[in-house]
Formats: C-alpha cells, structure tokens, sequence
C-alpha cells in the first residue's frame, strides 16, 4: 500500500535527495573549514620552525663559492642549492598543507664554505630574541619547541613541551618542513642541512573541540532541515495530490445509473484539471453511446411488442367464442404474416448487431457493380410493375470490389423503397458508372420524396418519416440504416438528395475494385 | 356505447375493432392521428383507444387537442413502457395507460371501467327497482330471475340506466350505439324500447313525447 501511493514514492525520494545533499554540504563545509583552519596552525608552526632553524645553524662557516650557484646571486629570494643557502624551503612541504615554497628573507652569508659533514656539532644553542618571543609564554595552546642535535641529544626544549615528545624519524637528505599530529597535538619539524632536528608545536586541544562543536551543529542543521523539506513536502505532496483523488472520487461515482455527472475542478489549466477535461469529454461520449444504446433497444422492442400484439389481440379473440373455420384460417393468416414481419424484423437486427460488433464478415473480391445492381433491378421488377412503375437503367460496367451479396443488399432496399415510396404509374432510373476512381451507383425515382426535416435523419435506425409510416406497411425502419453499415464497411458513401412531392435520388460510391485487372482484362467475372 | 380506436398496425386495429364489437359496443376505427382527430371531434364517442406512434399527428397531440373541448374518456396504448411515458401519457390527460402486448380481456376490462367512470357510475352494478343490470357479465335479472335479452336491447336499456334521471332522445341513442358502417331505420329504436318495456316492465322506460325516453324519476 505505501510502496504504490504515489505521496509515499515522492517522500522516500524526497528523503533520499535531502540526505544526500546535506550530507554532501555539511561534509564539505566541515572539511573546508578544517583544512583552512590546520593551514594556519601549519604557518603559524612553520614561521616558528623558520626562526628556530636559524638560531640552530648560527652564524657558521657557510660562505657559498662565487660561480658555484647555477642561478646566480639573486635579489630578494634564495633560489640557490640549500648548501648554498642559509635556510631553504626547498620543494613544497608535505604532509601537511600549507606549507608554501619558502619566501623567507635571504640570510646574510657567512665564512668561508665547509662540507656539512665537517661542521662542528653545536653543543648548546642560543635563542635569539625573536625566537624567544614566538615562545614567550606557558600557557596551553601556546606553541613549544624543541631541538635536537645531528646525534639525536636534545640540546633545548621549551618548558611547556609535552614530555613524551621524541625526536622525529629522520630521512636522508629531507630538509622539508614536515607537519604531524599526534594526540593533542601539531607539530612541524625540519631537519637542518647539517642534520640537527628543529622542532615546533602547539596544542589544538581546544580547536579539535571546537571543531567537533562545529561537526555536531552542521549535523543538528541538517537534521532540521531535513525534517523541514520532509514536512513540507508531505503537505506539497498532499495539496498537489488532493484533485487526485477529487477526480478518483467523482470519476467512481459516474456509473450506468448517472452517466450525465461530471468530475467538477476549479482549476482548467493545470495539468490535472486537463486530466479532468479529458475524462469529462470521455464520460460524454460515453454518455451519447449510451443513450443511443438505449434508445435502440427501446425502439427495437417497441417495434418487436406491435407484432407481438397483434398475436396476441387475434388470437384472444378468436379464442373467445366458437367460430367458423374460415374465421380461424383468417387469425392464423394473420398471425403468419405477423410472424414473418418479426423474422424479418430480427434478421435486420442481428445484421446490424453484427455490423456493429465488428463481426459481420464481408467477402473482399472484384465484382462488376453494373451486374449486382442489374440483378436488383430483375428481382425488383414483379413488384414494380404491379404499381405500373416503369424501371429504367443505365448501366456502364464499372469494376467494384466487396461483398456482391452485400451490395445487392444494398440495391434491393434503394429498389423497394423507391418503388414503396413512388406514385402509381411513377418512374425509377438507375445509373451505374466509374466517377473518380470510384464506382457508382444512383437510384431516382418520382415518388412523394422526403421532408427536408426528416432528410437527415433517415439513415438513423428506426427513423420513419411520417410518410413511410403512413405508406405501403412492411418497412422495419431499419433498411437504409442496414444499407449505410453496408456501404461505410466497404469503405464508400452513400448520399441522399430530396425534393418533397417530386423524388428521391440515393447515390452509393463504393472504391473501384483491380484497377491493374480492368474491365477488357476479365469481362466475364462475376 | 360507441368507441374509438386508433391504431396505425392494420391488424391491431381489425382485430381490436372486432374483439370490440364482439362485445356489442359500437366501434369506429381511424389508422392515423389527424383522421382520428376528425372523428373524435364529430362526434361523442363513450371511450377512445389512442395508440401513440401514430403517422400524421402522434397520439400526444391529437389527446392535447382533444382536451382542449371534451372529456371522453381515453385509453392510451402504446409499445414504451418507460415510466417517464406513462407519466406523461397521464399528465397530458389520458385515463388510462396500457403497454403493448396486451391482453385483449384486460384492455376489454379497463374499457368498461372507463366507461362507467365516464358515466359516473363506478359501481359495475345497476339497480332499477326489481331490475338489475350486471355491467361485467352484461346480464339483465329482474326480482332476481335472469331475462334473456337481445344485444341491441341491452345496448339501449345500458345506456339508459347510465343516463339515468335524463332524457336520451333518439339521435344520442343512434349516435352512442351505431358505429359508422351502421345503417338502421330509425324506428328500430322504437322497436327494441318495445321488446325491452314487454320483458322487464311498462313504467320501466317512459317516453317524453317529442323529445326521447327516460329511466327513472
């Protein structure tokens, strides 16, 4: 349940990405702030070592040899081999950061050259003032020193250094200033050209401290603020889920029984009120299936209860009282003929049940049009020249392709209702043609036409204008309904046109059918 | 009594027209709306049998217009059996509401009611002192002894007992008891009045001269 809500998804992510950032900025925050801050504790050490390493190599015999420097005297800073030298930095100070090349004054120099080797190993040293000065006092925090000799024998310390406080390991050659922590403490040390150790430190004790006070409020922050995006998160998630399920609730409350309720949303330009949009414009298609839906199967059975009626209203009666056989031959008549017209009435039915549904199953061959609607008309004739109609044909022959049962269907109700719908004595043309690429079929007659208030209505299922109702009985209402499912699943069209008291012309256009197989190519396919 | 049924389905209509008049009511009959219209309006039917789907005029209308000048009692057939059409059928003023299919003793049954209740007599019994007439079986007792009576007999003798205390000339007689395609001498009135005043009594019906006859005080 809390895996699938949409609320408990977006909150797990939210929750995930604040962590992340906050613990990403907390961290780096925390790491900046103590490197700046152990950069300068290491300048602080290391301006401290500077001084001590002067005092230590005092005034020596060190005079460098004229031309032995490859750079050359330059002014300002030493460049030179640290031999040469007083003091050099020499390259950059590692472990610890801060440790820049060293800018120091350039000493002055002194006596005459002597290898390292041979230089005197100093038996006590003499602070100078500066020096005492970076050292003056006892308090913790303060920074201490310590010296050793090239041997190792510590030659001074100051009073305030920790007592454990050995001499560093030593590495051939190195006289970089070198930086450690150790316990409570930072220290940096340098090992002088001649090998004596020069040592300076400081307790951080209390900035350690201090930083981890730092630590815990970065983390105490980010705890708040996480806590805070949570929170309002929730409530954004909820405020912005809340039509949700308005439009969950309203589209559930839209059943058979109500179809005509709407999802009601303040908002129409937002995301969610086009959502409701949709669905509204969904739920009213729906509607208009429905009632057409409905309206269908209350005229069906309206038009299925009339024969059931008469059945029932004649048999009764017949049945009430004794009578002669011609008066029951004249019921059961009666009823024949009834129960023929609801055969035919639920034949029409469940073609157009099937039309509907997709199933009805047309056969897809070329056919000459000319010969289906030919084959109308002779079926047709008897009945035309019982009402003295005069039927009068056209036909090209024009390839077509379909159902040929189908399409003389279709011919024979155009047929019937326009010799049901003609006066005495009328007349019906038929014409058949390749218009456009399509084939084409029209069937005029000269009969009592059509009401342009009913002319668009006519192919709606069960709709009879009031002049087929009155007009020769048997028409189920459904035949041009039939026809045009007809017609529209062979992908053509069929069109009325209408003049009240003077005719009717229906006009059928179906695709042409092979146009690579044409008419010389096969004139004798049926 | 003289009905009215309107009905587009020819074989309803024959076969209604027949179950009717097999019943002794006089029975006119009209296969569209503006054509019943016509009749109902000419003349004083007893009852109307008023489909709805109706070409012409829709069974609606022609009730609407029918109200609008008389009060004969219609009964509205119809193949919807929505209850919003049975409502409205009874709104727009029918008396009575039957859904296709039928059946035809039923439809016979709410046609007597209606006619009594037209007549404002509901009870299906009348008493005329010793005389009684059943209006259901449509049998005749007078001092509880059944008399055998001809159709045209009891038509007239019914008729009368509805219109009890009035005077029916002969013209209402003929118009409520001869359908169109009837074609009587009028003097057969007179005739049958005979036959009906030698089986159940002289002073039962009395003649005002001139004007008709009269059941009752």
């Amino acid at each position: 349940m809390f895996a699938k809500s949409i609320r408990w998804r977006m909150q797990l992510w939210q929750a995930f990405l604040l962590v992340c950032i906050l613990s990403g900025f907390g961290v780096t925050a925390f790491q900046l702030q103590r490197t700046n801050w152990l950069r300068q504790v290491d300048e602080e050490l290391e301006r401290r070592v500077a001084v001590l390493s002067e005092d230590v190599r005092g005034p020596g015999p060190l005079r460098p040899p004229q031309g032995r420097s490859p750079f050359g005297p330059e002014p300002g800073f030493d460049r030179r081999h640290p031999f040469e030298s007083g003091f050099d930095a020499g390259p950059p100070l590692e472990p610890g950061p801060g440790f820049g090349p060293g800018r120091r004054p350039r000493p002055e120099p002194r006596g005459p050259w002597i290898p390292p080797d041979e230089w005197p190993e100093p038996k006590d040293v003499q602070l100078s003032e500066k020096a005492l000065s970076l050292f003056g006092s006892v308090e913790p925090g303060d920074y201490f020193y310590s010296i050793w000799s090239r041997s190792g024998v510590l030659l001074k310390r100051s009073t305030n250094a920790p007592p454990e406080l050995a001499l560093p390991e030593r590495s051939e050659g190195d006289t970089r200033i070198l930086a450690r922590m150790r316990e409570w403490h930072r220290e940096a040390w340098h090992f002088t050209e001649m090998g004596d150790c020069v040592l300076a430190g400081r307790s951080i004790r209390a900035d350690l401290e201090g930083m981890r006070r730092l630590a815990g409020l970065l983390a105490l922050a980010g705890a708040g603020v996480l806590a805070l995006g949570l929170g309002g998160g929730w409530l954004l998630a909820g405020r912005a889920l809340r039509p949700v399920d308005e439009i969950s609730a309203a589209a559930s409350r839209i059943s058979v029984g109500n179809l005509s309720e709407r999802i009601n949303m303040a908002e129409t330009d937002s995301e969610l009120g086009r959502l409701a949009a949709v669905l509204n414009s969904t739920f009213a298609r729906l509607e208009a299936a429905f009632a057409a839906q409905q309206q269908f199967v209350a005229d069906a059975s309206h038009e299925l209860r009339t024969p059931v009626a008469v059945m029932i209203a004649e048999a009764q009666s017949t049945l009430a009282r004794p009578r002669a056989a011609g008066e029951y031959r004249e019921t059961i008549e009666t009823c024949l003929e009834t129960a023929q017209q609801m055969r035919h009435l639920t034949e029409q039915l469940l073609q157009l049940a099937r039309f509907d549904a997709g199933q009805e199953l047309l056969q897809r061959e070329p056919f000459d049009l000319a010969e289906a609607v030919q084959t109308a008309v002779d079926r047709v004739r008897p009945l035309a020249s019982e009402r003295g109609i005069a039927i009068q044909c056209d036909l090209e022959r024009s390839r077509a392709r379909g159902d040929t049962e189908r399409i003389l269907q279709v011919a024979v109700n155009l047929l019937s209702n326009a010799i049901r719908f003609n006066r005495e004595g009328g007349a019906i043309r038929v014409r058949c043609s390749v218009e456009n690429g399509a084939a084409v079929f029209s069937v005029a007659d000269t009969g009592i036409g059509i009401a342009e208030a009913d002319l668009g209505h006519i192919f709606e299922r069960f709709y009879r204008a009031d002049e087929a109702r009155a007009g020769a009985g048997g028409g189920t209402g459904l035949g041009l309904a039939i026809s045009q499912a007809i017609v529209a699943a062979h992908g053509g069209s069929i069109a009325v046109t209408s003049r009240a008291g003077e005719g009717t012309e229906f006009v059928v256009r179906l695709p042409a059918g092979a146009p690579a197989a044409p008419q010389s190519g096969a004139p004798d396919q049926a | 009594m003289r009905i009215l049924v309107v009905e587009d389905e020819p074989h309803l209509l024959r076969s209604l027209a027949k179950a009717l008049r097999e019943e002794d009511y006089a029975v006119d009959t009209a296969a569209a709306g503006d054509e019943g219209l016509f009749k109902v309006e000419s003349c004083d039917y007893d009852a109307v049998v008023l489909d709805v789907m109706l070409p012409g005029m829709d069974g609606w209308q022609l009730l609407e217009r029918l109200r609008r000048s008389k009060l004969t009692p219609v009964l509205m057939l119809t193949a919807r059996d929505a209850i919003r059409d049975r409502v409205r059928g009874l709104d727009t003023g029918a008396d009575d509401y039957l859904v296709k299919p039928f059946d035809l003793s039923e439809l016979l049954a709410r046609v007597r009611a209606l006619i009594r209740r037209g007549a404002g007599k509901p009870c299906p019994r009348i008493e005329l002192g010793e005389v009684a007439i059943d209006l259901r079986s449509r049998t005749v007792t007078r001092a509880g002894q059944p008399v055998s009576m001809t159709a045209r007999e009891y038509a007239i003798l019914e008729y009368l007992a509805y219109h009890r205390g009035e005077v029916v000339t002969r013209t209402a007689l003929y118009e409520h008891l001869m359908d169109e395609s009837d074609d009587t001498l009028s003097n057969l009135v007179d005739v049958h009045v005979f036959g009906i005043r030698k089986k159940l009594g002289a002073d039962l019906i009395t003649t005002r001269r001139g004007q008709g006859y009269c059941i009752g005080p």
